[in-house]
């Protein structure tokens, strides 16, 4: 009587309930303990990426929040360059995009999105330092980043990548604070509002009059090079935050 | 303990490991063995879904019709996976975004469904679960040597901890990039292989 | 010569032979011994002789076929070295090489090894041959050494356990491996490479005449992957401390529009003239077109290396960059090298007649040596024009050339046994 038909529904249907009950269970009373992960990861990376946390801490749920709270979230329409009020910074939809043509996409990205969130660390109401979320092709992946520039919006604060998958030791090396910190006071954007800074073949000659618009390359990894100043002359140029930031310069 | 269940737990780890000898599993042990933390973690996951699968297998092995046998192992094993990743997800954010796919990759592991199938289905609930708890601890066995290796001479570090400074860092060790790469966890599973195969004359082809 | 064959017969007899006390070192002893003597010992059973070309004759006739591609790669080596010196000033310090360089100057100053050659006038002692010559040599001969000494003791050690006779394979597979590594590769990584690819090209799966993969091959590809910084970039093609100097293919293949292609070469100012000759940078033995078709000349002459896998990877390759060329591209530079490029740059010419033709590892059969030939060919000049993170190719397309030479054969095997059962059938009817 082992497998007649009645019996064969009856254990399916048995261990579904079980089987169902233990994953809901676990996935309901789980997810919002996982949220607050997802949030708190995040947030370390807009953390690290203002210069706020050193890339080698991790600091715990209470001390993220704590710092977090001196950060504003702004959200910012690309092509205008002026910051959305009516969006929430949670409802930023990634869904809506603008095509890309290929002149128009040196960073390799394919579309962008209409609004992104920015950072802002204000002190006394002057803002310190911006935080924009950067993204853009190197050799083999997509290099997920931050880019943080000074009060003058053009001088780099910081550069960090936190999601890339480029060649262990060699274009992976541009997620190592090492080679980052490189970038920390080089002029990222010149005074007419262009990108200029590039990360050049080699080491950089301090006696060049551009020394302060280059950064050392990695060597063996040219390519990976060429993608992070790709992706950082698209994001900061006209396509890019550009106007964002020529506002901010104006004073707006 | 009486002979044939020390036998059935302590076979696995060697001379019938789930991954040196029967080449099952290979997938994960190439993915997460590029440092220790991810590795024992999955290892930890796997362990903990092969003996729980097992004896959730055995418990009901006199009920489960022969028709929807496998579909019943599957449920299960599908299950305990859930259960694990969003565990780690909840508790270990950083090391669940490492592991990222693999851990629900744990449901298409050939030695879970493996031991199901071929153990558990047929035997106690006590030998089941040794059964599992062997493999699991097999599989480890492979992973956790192949990781440390790898994370040893591919980053200088275990667990994170610098053991051989980089030049990248400032120190002296070149890392060998060839052990980050996939290939490298082929050449050391291959070197472990070879191992158990002199260690176990009678396995030799 | 008498008293040496005595003294070597005495020394078999009661030491190494069966059932004495070294004999596990045999094939030490025996390896020394057919190195001053043709060995006496007589195949039995059935054999059948198709010419008296030995396996030891056919081994040593590719190191002679080598011996331009190591002169020229020691000479510009020492070239490549001065010129920069010339420009930059020769250092005050440097690591162990510099110091033995030095040494000879002070001592030597005649040889003149820092001196860049001048080419003015016909006077050959003008042209300091001698001094790059020397200079090359102080980088190749250690590469040279440390390889043979390393992996002649892989080979004895698996000889003493497998219980087989050293054969002169490596030699072969000795002087390619350094022929294709940068000057200034580190001596450990050199050692650490040959040994892998000696066990896991080669023991691992059974020794000489049964590995399916080039040693030389396996240890060059192990330190690509291992150790990518000190075997490609723009840094490791001269010996001269901090200076970078991009091989001529990096930038032909650079896809950049304004810095690839034939502008790139020809704005880096390299011409057609010395990479074919080899006065360009890049590793010992590939930089010298004209050196290897000398090899191939002598291989070619005395049969050795098969013919049709050279013509048909020529073809394969010319024909794939003709193509290319023809489709052109808005994007990528590197469509516009064209055939003639393809084949003087890079290790094109050194892994067409060197490696590609390796009898162990290529294809045996006739039909299967064109088809394996083409593969390579057009393959190489798929990964050096449309994949931007490999420019040199011929490496890994050998390896997978490599791979895929069982399958070929046994497919032309298969298509022979079948045209001959056919023929069967009909003439049964």
């Amino acid at each position: 009587m082992k497998d007649s038909i009645f019996k064969t529904f009856a254990v399916a249907f048995g261990l579904c309930i079980v089987c169902s009950v233990i994953v809901s269970v676990a996935a309901v009373s789980l997810k919002p303990k996982q949220d607050e992960n997802k949030q708190l990861d995040k947030q370390i990376n807009i953390l690290r990426a203002a210069g706020l946390v050193d890339a080698k801490e991790s600091p715990n749920a209470a001390q993220v929040k704590d710092l977090f709270s001196q950060i504003e979230s702004v959200v910012v329409n690309i092509e205008t360059g002026d910051a959305v009020a009516d969006v929430d910074t949670q409802n930023v939809d990634p869904k809506n995009v603008t095509k890309l043509p290929k002149d128009q996409d040196p960073a390799g990205i394919g579309s962008r999105p209409n609004e992104a969130v920015v950072y802002l660390v204000k002190e006394n109401g002057v803002i310190q330092t911006i935080v924009l979320p950067v993204f853009g092709r190197g050799l083999w992946s997509t290099m997920y980043g931050f880019i943080a520039l000074k009060g003058d919006f053009k001088t780099v604060a910081n550069l960090t990548f936190y999601d890339q998958l480029e060649t262990a030791g060699l274009g992976g090396e541009i997620a190592n604070p090492k080679w980052t910190q490189k970038w920390i006071d080089k002029t990222a954007v010149d005074d007419s509002g262009k990108p200029v800074i590039k990360v050049i073949k080699g080491n950089v000659d301090p006696a060049s009059p551009n020394a302060n618009e280059q950064v050392d390359g990695i060597s063996g990894a040219t390519l990976t090079g060429n993608g992070v100043t790709k992706t950082v002359e698209y994001w900061l140029g006209e396509n890019g935050f550009g106007p964002y930031l020529n506002k901010l310069r104006s004073g707006n | 303990m009486n002979p044939t269940m020390k036998k059935t737990f302590i076979e696995p780890f060697m001379q019938n490991n789930p991954v040196a000898v029967q080449i099952l599993g290979i997938c994960s042990a190439l993915a997460v063995t590029t440092n220790l933390r991810t590795a024992l973690t999955m290892c930890l996951a796997v362990t903990f879904v092969t003996t729980f699968s097992n004896i959730g297998v055995s418990i009901i092995r006199k009920i489960i019709p022969g028709s929807i046998r496998m579909i019943v192992e599957m449920t299960i094993i599908a299950t305990l996976v859930i259960l694990v990743d969003q565990l780690i997800k909840a508790f270990s954010y950083n090391l669940s975004k490492e592991l990222s796919v693999f851990v629900g990759l744990i449901i298409t592991n050939c030695i879970v469904m493996g031991r199901a199938e071929a153990f558990a289905i047929k035997n106690n609930v006590l030998e089941s679960s040794l059964d599992g708890l062997g493999n699991g601890i097999g599989y480890s066995i492979v992973l956790l040597t192949v990781a440390f290796f790898r994370e040893l001479f591919g980053f200088g570090t275990l667990f994170g901890f610098t053991i051989l400074k980089t030049v990248n860092n400032g120190g002296w060790y070149v890392p060998n990039g060839l052990l980050v790469l996939s290939p490298g966890a082929f050449f050391l599973i291959g070197f472990f292989i070879w191992l158990v195969k002199i260690r176990y004359k009678e396995l030799m082809e | 010569m008498k008293i040496l064959r005595n003294i070597l017969g005495q020394l078999e007899k009661h030491l190494f032979a069966e059932g004495k006390p070294l004999s596990i070192f045999f094939p030490f002893f025996e390896a020394a011994d057919t190195f001053f003597f043709t060995p006496d010992k007589k195949t039995t059973g059935k054999c059948h002789v198709r010419d008296c070309n030995d396996f030891k004759r056919m081994m040593i006739s590719v190191v002679y076929a080598l011996i331009p591609c190591v002169l020229m790669g020691m000479y510009n080596v020492g070239l490549q070295a001065n010129r920069l010196m010339e420009i930059n000033g020769i250092p005050e310090s440097g690591d162990w090489h510099f110091w033995i360089l030095s040494w000879i100057n002070a001592h030597f100053p005649i040889l003149g090894v820092f001196d860049v050659p001048d080419l003015r006038g016909f006077n050959p002692l003008n042209w300091n041959i001698i001094g790059c010559l020397i200079h090359g040599a102080v980088y190749f001969l250690p590469l040279y050494i440390l390889t043979m000494v390393v992996g002649l003791g892989w080979e004895i050690l698996f000889a003493m356990i497998n219980r087989h006779d050293v054969n002169e394979g490596f030699f072969v597979t000795g002087l390619i491996f350094p022929l294709t590594l940068p000057p200034s590769i580190p001596l450990w990584q050199v050692a650490i490479a040959i040994s892998f690819g000696v066990l896991i090209g080669k023991e691992f799966f059974g020794g000489t005449g049964r590995n399916f993969l080039n040693p030389a091959l396996v240890a060059r590809a192990f330190l690509f992957f291992a150790y990518a910084g000190q075997i490609s970039g723009d840094k490791v093609w001269t010996v001269v401390d901090g200076v970078s100097k991009a091989t001529p293919l990096s930038y032909a293949t650079n896809p950049s529009l304004t810095e690839g292609g034939i502008d790139g070469l020809s704005n880096a100012g390299y011409t057609m003239f010395d990479s074919f000759i080899g006065l360009i940078p890049g590793s010992f033995g590939e930089t010298s077109t004209l050196a290897c078709l000398i090899g191939m000349v002598f291989l070619l002459f005395i049969g050795v290396a098969s013919w049709r896998i050279m013509l048909s990877m020529t073809v394969g390759a010319m024909g794939m960059a003709t193509v290319l060329m023809m489709l052109g591209s808005e994007t990528n530079a590197a469509f516009n090298i064209g055939p003639i490029w393809h084949f003087i740059l890079g290790g094109f010419a050194f892994g067409m007649v060197f490696m590609a033709t390796d009898p162990v590892s290529a294809a045996i059969t006739k039909q299967g040596q064109f088809l394996y030939g083409l593969l390579i060919g057009i393959l190489i000049i798929i990964v050096r024009v449309l994949n931007p993170a490999y420019p040199e190719g011929t490496m890994l397309v050998i390896l997978f050339g490599n791979c895929c030479a069982p399958l070929i054969d046994y497919f032309v095997v298969q298509a022979n046994i079948k045209r001959r059962l056919k023929r069967v059938a009909v003439n049964n009817e």
